[in-house]
């Protein structure tokens, strides 16, 4: 298992350093001079050459570029240029909301993913399994933001069950009923992205179910339920838990689209005012610590899967 | 294929439907600008948030344009967009992509770099794309979507490819003196074409909604053109008061995708036993 961690991690070594290549030359690609584009048309010279030498673009390249890396795994991501303030910092401030969402919508996908996979195993073949596979490409097929501004037509403005934007911070607060501002966008953002688990469930579950083990269980007369809850279920479970780190990746995504028709101080609506203010630095370090995580959440899955499956040696 | 394709539209009725809506679709965005009953583009303060009836099917927004002719002219943009990103993918992802199956050394290397791009998700790093080209447009749409998905599109084409390059009447080509590019070219990326045509319809799906979205947030086409995900964020703010707004074109771009998906299906269903499982 150590030397497993090991050579997984080193072999994640090359991907980390061409995705900070990406991200750093991200503000070379730029046409024109970086520092002029991102303090506008009405910068001093003055100006522009301070902030040039503040960021050090009047360096070679090479030494940017080591100076970056060294920068990034020192825990330091820049200077965001609209907030005077350490990105990193900046990034924080904003974690709490996309973190819940995110971690609020896993459980949505959760909740219909796993049991429509279930049902839809069972009933292979009759009208209910139909009828979720429909469900499933029409899941696939709403944009989120449409989806969204559906929902909260309809529960925030309509029936008034629910608050239709913003989420004040738990942290601050300490008002954990905050939480009601995470259902709708949890919902929508959930919704889109449990057609995958549930297709993976049913497919895996349908397989498995062909299994001499799970004759043999009914055969010595155990209920159904045990059969499909604990030996068939079990077992379904690695290739599910692969469609989970896939889901997580595309909830991260996700968070951009329903963080901004929800108007979510999170991340995800930073990368879009970002994006807006020409505000590089922040854009490059969100690019960086986003996809740290996602890289981060193929490694948990990989580890997942010996837990899951003692079988799989790790030599 | 054709044959196929047209022996599965017969046998299943939502394929035919899905293909006819796509028709259809295709054929409102050649003849879009002749058919509108109004000018998209005229602001008529009079009839402005005038609910869907007989003068307007669809309604009008806020400046009083009409909300069906915008939606009629936003499918050429719609579909243009996915087509054009669909079209980039297939090309590079299938060169990148059999290159690097064929040559062993110089796929460690582009896998490497594509597992790199792969690993930023994907409306990011089309966000970080529209921030470096500066400008609203639809051909930068076009790139940063297209830098997206090929190299999704390449990983697929590496996986097919590594199997095809097993089979075989690979290695009888080679048996009989095929060079290196005459394998690649005629015996291996022929083979390739269905698989990755259909994992193009679901580019092409995917591409729609990218677009889409980066519209809504603001940074896809400029706004004065009539685009479904630009439509949608416009008509947010009259939520309350005027909901046809954002609900007929988001429809469209539900119909659009569901067809597509659909479509893609089929054609998955179609396809070589041995290829699908890697889709």
């Amino acid at each position: 298992m150590v030397t497993f961690l090991i050579r997984r991690l080193a072999a994640m070594v090359p991907t980390l350093l061409l995705v900070l290549t990406i991200s750093f030359f991200l503000i070379h690609l730029i046409p024109g001079d970086p520092a002029a584009v991102m303090l506008g048309p009405h910068a001093t010279g003055e100006q522009v050459e301070a902030l040039r030498h503040a960021m050090g673009l009047d360096q070679p390249v090479f030494v940017q570029f080591l100076k970056y890396i060294n920068d990034v795994f020192h825990g330091d991501l820049g200077q965001s240029i609209f907030f005077h303030k350490p990105v990193s910092q900046v990034l924080l401030q904003r974690a709490e909301t996309s973190v819940l969402l995110a971690l609020c919508s896993m459980v949505v996908v959760l909740l219909i993913g796993i049991p429509t996979g279930i049902l839809a195993a069972i009933r292979a073949g009759t009208w209910l399994d139909q009828f979720f596979l429909t469900v499933a490409i029409l899941g696939a097929s709403i944009p989120t933001f449409w989806l969204g501004l559906l929902l909260m037509l309809a529960f925030a403005v309509k029936l008034q069950l629910l608050p239709s934007s913003g989420f004040p911070s738990i942290f601050e607060t300490g008002n954990i009923t905050n939480l009601r501002y995470l259902i709708l966008p949890s919902i929508t953002l959930g919704f889109a992205n449990s057609a995958l688990l549930a297709r993976m469930t049913r497919s895996n579950l349908l397989e498995i179910l062909k299994e001499d083990y799970i004759n043999a269980a009914r055969a010595k007369g155990l209920a159904e339920r045990v059969v499909i809850l604990k030996h068939a279920l079990r077992n379904a479970a690695i290739p599910v838990v692969t469609v989970m780190s896939f889901t997580f990746a595309g909830l991260l995504s996700g968070t951009v689209v329903t963080e901004n028709v929800f108007a979510l101080s999170g991340i995800g609506r930073l990368v879009v005012e970002s994006v807006l203010r020409r505000d590089y630095p922040t854009i490059q370090g969100i690019m960086v610590v986003v996809s740290f995580l996602y890289l981060a959440i193929n490694l948990i899955t990989d580890i997942a899967y010996g837990i899951l499956d003692p079988r799989i040696k790790y030599a | 294929m054709k044959h196929t394709l047209y022996k599965f539209a017969r046998n299943r009725k939502t394929t035919a439907v899905a293909m006819t809506f796509l028709a259809l679709i295709a054929l409102i965005a050649i003849i879009a600008p002749f058919i509108v009953p109004y000018d998209p583009q005229r602001v008529h303060p009079a009839d402005r948030l005038h609910p869907p009836d007989v003068t307007h099917w669809f309604g009008t927004d806020h400046f009083g344009r009409d909300v069906f002719s915008r939606v009629l002219l936003g499918a050429r943009l719609s579909l243009l967009t996915g087509l054009s990103v669909a079209a980039i993918s297939v090309l590079l992802g299938v060169f990148a992509g059999s290159i690097s199956a064929y040559f062993i050394k110089i796929g460690f290397v582009l896998m490497r770099i594509i597992d790199a791009l792969m690993a930023f998700p994907e409306i990011i790093l089309a966000l970080a794309l529209m921030a470096i080209t500066g400008r609203a447009g639809l051909g930068n749409v076009i790139i940063a979507l297209g830098v997206v998905y090929a190299p999704r599109m390449a990983r697929t084409a590496y996986g097919l490819s590594l199997r095809i390059k097993e089979f075989t009447y690979i290695e009888a080509a080679r048996a009989l003196g095929a060079g290196h590019a005459r394998i690649l070219i005629r015996h291996l990326v022929p083979n390739l074409i269905a698989p990755v045509v259909v994992q193009g319809t679901f580019t092409c799906a995917l591409a729609i909604l990218g677009a889409a979205a980066l519209d809504f947030l603001g940074v896809g086409v400029p706004p004065y053109v009539p685009s479904w995900g630009s439509m949608v964020n416009e008509g947010r703010l009259y939520i309350t008061r005027a909901p046809w707004i954002m609900i007929f074109p988001g429809l469209f771009i539900v119909l659009l995708v569901l067809a597509l998906n659909i479509l893609g299906d089929t054609l998955r269903d179609a396809l070589d036993p041995r290829l699908r499982k890697l889709l």
